[in-house]
């Protein structure tokens, strides 16, 4: 276990550059385009000098950039997320319960198409070439092609107006009608969202899985299995996945940051009170604050989640933790 | 891909290429897909009963009091509640589809090509430095950020409209597009590194520099040149993940208010799903069409010219 240990520490270390490296790079990207209050103000000639100049000195937007990014890490290391540019409001303050809905509906979707996913792909690469397998494919393609926020909308239409069964937005509301049951009632109004999460995520996963257990089922020692009279759902579960996952794994870990960064359009169709959301509503009204502090957020998130996936990965395949 | 087979046969590797590109349905359905999509580009102002935004005459439906129709013969995708013609504005949002299309994607392969040649040629510190960036760009959740500099770019730039040559470019969508490209590079250039990797150790090559040939020939006249067929199909990928994102964007209300793109559209009528669907299904359907005919044809053409990269 000492060698999976050094292997976390390692990786631990690892992430330190990564995210002084992305932090440093949207700071000035950020800023690069002048600073927040000008910006905000491009469309407002009534206000003078001196309260321009005042707003700069509060919010520290009169000191060299590289200055502000000292200042920004340095208050962020001490769990300081600055002050919302609107909300006049700590931003850490707000960004909790925001933080929670995401993961909830995240961690729901990751799950689900993980799971549909093995059994999908498995089965279409035993039976490569199908019928089946090919509807499998082709629908996979149909898929990644599709915008997710429409086929959000696609389902709303159908399932909220027209069927009127689930809830058409946002993450809890109306436990009357399911019996006054709240749990009931975040089931209901999490289907849809995570739905729509969980089928943009599957076309890739599938197509990776059967990809790499089609590889697998050909090697020699499946042949072993088979002429050694094990059971066949035996070698296909507990031979073959186990080794067709590792590619599978590694590919997940990459895509995660795409799945988190997928946020806002997911819970902007479905009014999901999470951080995707709140990105966007921040974005659009240039509140420069609250847009690094869920940028951090997101980026740590998807740090942690690399993390995790690095570590299944090692406990799958030991060979991963010598270097 | 020298094909000296084939030559025998007196094809060129572009003949035997479309040879077997014409026997795949799907690539051939993906390619009038595109077609299509590039037809009403083209012709859109001869297509559409109504004239595209702002021209007044786009309004027309409203004065006539027709506004929020559900699909008929003289409204044949409905119409708005703003009072335009749904048909009509997804006729004109075509070209702006096709403008996102290749300009992120020239863009994205330009930064790829350049980034792709450097590591793989010289490789070294450069390399090792480059790939952790590409990296970075990998992993990392680049929606958010390209979300964010959209609107900050946006507003800095205050022109809605360049003149070139008495066309109207729209300031905003570019800017979109523009940061679309730039964040686009890093999973191309790591492709084409790998197919410089494999080419620069061909014995070609390595004749080549025994004969004193310089870098700058080597990398433009030998290895570009036999990279070309992986280049082609990720490039036809990228135009399809380019005109998905941009999609996106436009629905978040980062897009540009002066280019009504069909996620321009799908944004402006959001509010009215419950009243109007057909103003969210048939844009909605205009981008599934366009991004599935270009991965389509970018499969398609993946088998066609370089059977190696199928899995």
């Amino acid at each position: 276990m000492t060698g999976l240990a050094k292997y976390v520490a390692r990786r631990l270390l690892y992430m330190i550059p990564l995210f002084l490296g992305i932090s440093i790079l949207s700071f000035l990207v950020m800023y690069a385009a002048g600073d927040p209050i000008r910006i905000i103000l491009l469309g407002k000639p009534n206000v003078t000098k001196e309260t321009v100049d005042a707003l700069k000195a509060y919010y520290g937007l009169d000191k060299p950039i590289p200055l502000q990014y000292v200042n920004w890490l340095w208050n962020l290391l001490q769990g300081n997320f600055g002050r919302s540019l609107y909300a006049a409001r700590p931003v850490n303050k707000i960004i909790g319960s925001w933080f929670l809905e995401t993961v909830k509906l995240q961690l729901v979707s990751i799950i689900l198409a993980l799971v549909i996913s093995i059994f999908v792909g498995v089965f279409s690469a035993k039976r490569q070439y199908s019928k089946l397998d090919l509807t499998v494919t082709s629908t996979a393609l149909f898929g990644v092609s599709m915008p997710t926020f429409w086929f959000g909308i696609i389902l709303i239409i159908i399932f909220s107006f027209n069927l009127g069964w689930l809830p058409s937005s946002g993450a809890y509301g109306d436990p009357v009608k399911w019996w006054g049951d709240p749990v009931l009632d975040s089931i209901a109004h999490i289907i849809l969202p995570a739905a729509v999460l969980t089928y943009v995520s599957l076309a890739q996963n599938i197509r990776l899985i059967r990809a790499s257990m089609l590889e697998v089922l050909r090697q020699d020692y499946i042949l072993a299995a088979k002429a050694s009279g094990l059971r066949e759902r035996s070698i296909t579960y507990r031979h073959a996945l186990r080794n067709a996952i590792s590619p599978v794994v590694t590919y997940l870990g990459l895509s995660l940051g795409g799945i988190i960064g997928g946020a806002p359009i997911t819970e902007t169709v479905f009014g999901w009170p999470g951080l995707g959301r709140r990105f966007v509503d921040a974005a659009l009204q240039l509140d420069f604050p609250v847009v690094m502090g869920i940028t951090v957020i997101i980026t740590i998130m998807t740090l942690v989640a690399n993390l995790v996936t690095d570590i299944s990965y090692a406990v799958l395949d030991p060979r991963v933790r010598i270097e | 891909m020298s094909g000296t087979s084939k030559a025998r046969r007196g094809a060129s590797q572009w003949a035997v290429a479309w040879r077997r590109f014409k026997r795949n349905k799907a690539a051939v359905a993906g390619m009038f897909m595109v077609g299509g999509l590039i037809f009403v580009a083209v012709f859109g102002d001869f297509l559409a009963p109504y004239p595209g935004r702002p021209h007044p005459g786009a309004l027309r439906p409203l004065y006539d009091g027709e506004a929020s129709q559900p699909p008929s013969w003289k409204h044949p995708f409905g119409t708005a509640s703003v009072g335009y013609d749904v048909f009509s504005e997804v006729v004109h949002g075509a070209k702006y589809t096709l403008y996102v299309g290749f300009v992120a994607t020239f863009i994205t392969m330009g930064l790829a090509i350049l980034v792709g040649s450097i590591t793989g040629y010289f490789r070294g510190l450069v390399d090792d430095a480059l790939m952790r960036l590409a990296e970075v760009f990998l992993v990392f959740p680049t929606l958010p950020l390209i979300l964010a500099f959209t609107r900050v770019y946006t507003v800095a730039a205050g022109t809605t409209y360049w003149n070139v040559m008495g066309v109207n470019i729209p300031v905003g969508l570019t800017i979109v597009v523009a940061i679309l490209g730039a964040f686009g590079w890093a999973g191309n250039a790591r492709l084409i590194r790998g197919e410089f990797l494999r080419v620069r150790e061909l014995e070609f090559v390595k004749a080549e520099q025994a004969l004193g040939a310089d870098s700058r020939r080597i990398i433009f006249r030998h290895v570009l040149p036999n990279i070309l067929s992986p280049v082609i199909v990720v490039s036809t990928l990228t135009v399809a993940y380019a005109i998905l994102s941009e999609a996106g964007i436009s629905f978040l209300g980062f897009g540009d208010p002066n280019a009504i793109t069909w996620g321009q559209m799908m944004q402006e009528n959001f509010i009215d799903i419950r009243i109007a669907w057909w103003t969210e299904v048939f844009p909605g359907l205009a981008v599934l069409w366009s991004v599935f005919g270009f991965n389509l044809l970018g499969d398609g053409l993946a088998d066609a010219l370089n059977p190696r990269l199928r899995e």
